[in-house]
């Protein structure tokens, strides 16, 4: 064994002692140094490793960049499929609402009573409405509770046959809705801070009605 | 690979510890789950030492551990002499240390922001004279760490350490070499002079 091998063995395992090393060390006054003073800093190694490390939990590091962005790109996403739903929900389930009240008063399409204008203001008036229409078109005139407020429930008469007319001063919409259910037809219109239904047996047009409604339509302010 | 179950102590073995209390007979054992149990659990303490050694955070070596113990249990049938159980966990955690960087690539961390901010308390500790040579072990790179953990905290053999990490028996020896002349040169030691030894695979 020559020193170079001696002292790979006493760097690798300063406690071994192997006859071939002993013999080495017997004759070689500087390996002989090198293993005392590795000796001594062995035990200070195995004192060291006798502890466990005093580790504390880390604590999580931030997520790499790509992964915050998919996440915001994912809840981002989320928050417009939701907002989508919020929007779309809402109109849906109007229209429904509004033909099931309609059907919920078949007689309100034959009505054919005259209805004074007083009548008819005082009804539009619970409702918050002040409508500018000739009362003679008006051939029923009702105010319903729908969807937590009283709202005029109208019948007109029109060039096309009559028209259903809800004026619905808490029901905002973004855009127009056209919807066709359960044999009638109509729109969902948003006039001012409100909106009004229109509606018509079969397949009729309520252009002309919902124009003029547009128009003559106000809202009072909410008595609080 | 093959898991290390030894039937006795060897020579190269003298770093291990006392034989377990339990008895060597492997038909109390293989026939007491209670006794395995209660041996494996008297281990833990060890096991999880030497698996912060390795893996330098300890919400990851109780991970290994809870992992090593497993793994362990369900192949409580290799082990035939329970004198041989804690160099066989200490494979099984070192393996599973290994796997958890094979599987997982973990977010690098400096070393310097845990050791220094994290890893040893703001009050001196008893052993002071040593916080130098710990924190010089912690930054030892894995391949000098873990031969140097295997050797002194596992009692493993440079041969043993060799079939267990693929590498000859002088390659070890390099390693073991080199880790203490790193950590001479950490704690503000003269380096010795490098030896010349192969580092391949065998």
């Amino acid at each position: 064994m020559n020193c170079q091998e001696a002292r790979l063995q006493i760097g690798a395992d300063p406690l071994a002692h192997s006859a071939e090393l002993q013999e080495h060390l017997s004759g070689c006054a500087d390996c002989r140094r090198f293993q005392a003073e590795m000796g001594a800093f062995e035990a200070d190694i195995r004192r060291a490793l006798a502890r466990p490390p005093q580790l504390q939990r880390r604590a999580r590091a931030a997520p790499p960049l790509w992964r915050q962005l998919a996440l915001a790109a994912s809840v981002a996403a989320a928050a417009v499929l939701l907002a989508g739903v919020w929007l779309l929900r809402p109109t849906d389930t109007l229209a429904h609402e509004v033909v099931v009240h309609v059907q919920g008063e078949p007689n309100s399409w034959f009505a054919a009573e005259h209805i004074s204008s007083a009548d008819i203001d005082a009804k539009l008036r619970r409702a918050g409405v002040v409508l500018d229409i000739n009362s003679d078109q008006i051939m029923y005139a009702q105010s319903c509770w729908f969807r937590g407020h009283y709202v005029p429930h109208l019948v007109v008469q029109t060039t096309h046959g009559p028209a259903t007319v809800m004026i619905l001063k808490h029901e905002q919409l973004r855009t127009r809705q056209a919807f066709h259910e359960s044999g009638l037809s109509g729109e969902l219109v948003p006039v001012g801070a409100g909106s009004i239904a229109v509606l018509t047996r079969g397949d009729g047009s309520v252009d002309d009605i919902t124009a003029q409604m547009q128009q003559d339509v106000h809202w009072m302010p909410d008595a609080h | 690979m093959r898991i290390i179950a030894r039937s006795g102590k060897s020579a190269a073995m003298r770093n291990s510890q006392p034989d377990s209390p339990v008895s060597s007979s492997t038909d109390q054992l293989a026939g007491a789950p209670a006794a395995l149990t209660q041996l494996f659990e008297s281990l833990r303490p060890d096991l999880l030492r030497f698996a912060q050694w390795l893996a330098r955070d300890r919400a990851i070596a109780e991970d290994i551990v809870q992992e090593s113990l497993l793994r362990a249990w369900r192949s409580r049938d290799a082990l035939k002499d329970p004198a041989a159980a804690r160099p066989w966990l200490l494979t099984i955690v070192r393996r599973e240390h290994a796997r958890l960087y094979e599987r997982k690539r973990l977010e690098l961390v400096s070393l310097d922001d845990v050791v220094e901010t994290q890893a040893f308390p703001k009050v001196a500790e008893p052993d002071d004279d040593l916080f130098t040579l710990r924190h010089a072990i912690m930054k030892l790179p894995i391949e000098y760490r873990e031969p140097l953990v295997l050797q002194v905290l596992g009692g493993f053999s440079a041969e043993e350490i060799a079939h267990e990490l693929e590498l000859s028996a002088t390659a070890v020896l390099t390693r073991l070499f080199r880790a203490r002349n790193k950590l001479r040169v950490l704690c503000g030691m003269t380096a010795a002079p490098d030896v010349a030894g192969d580092e391949a695979a065998p």
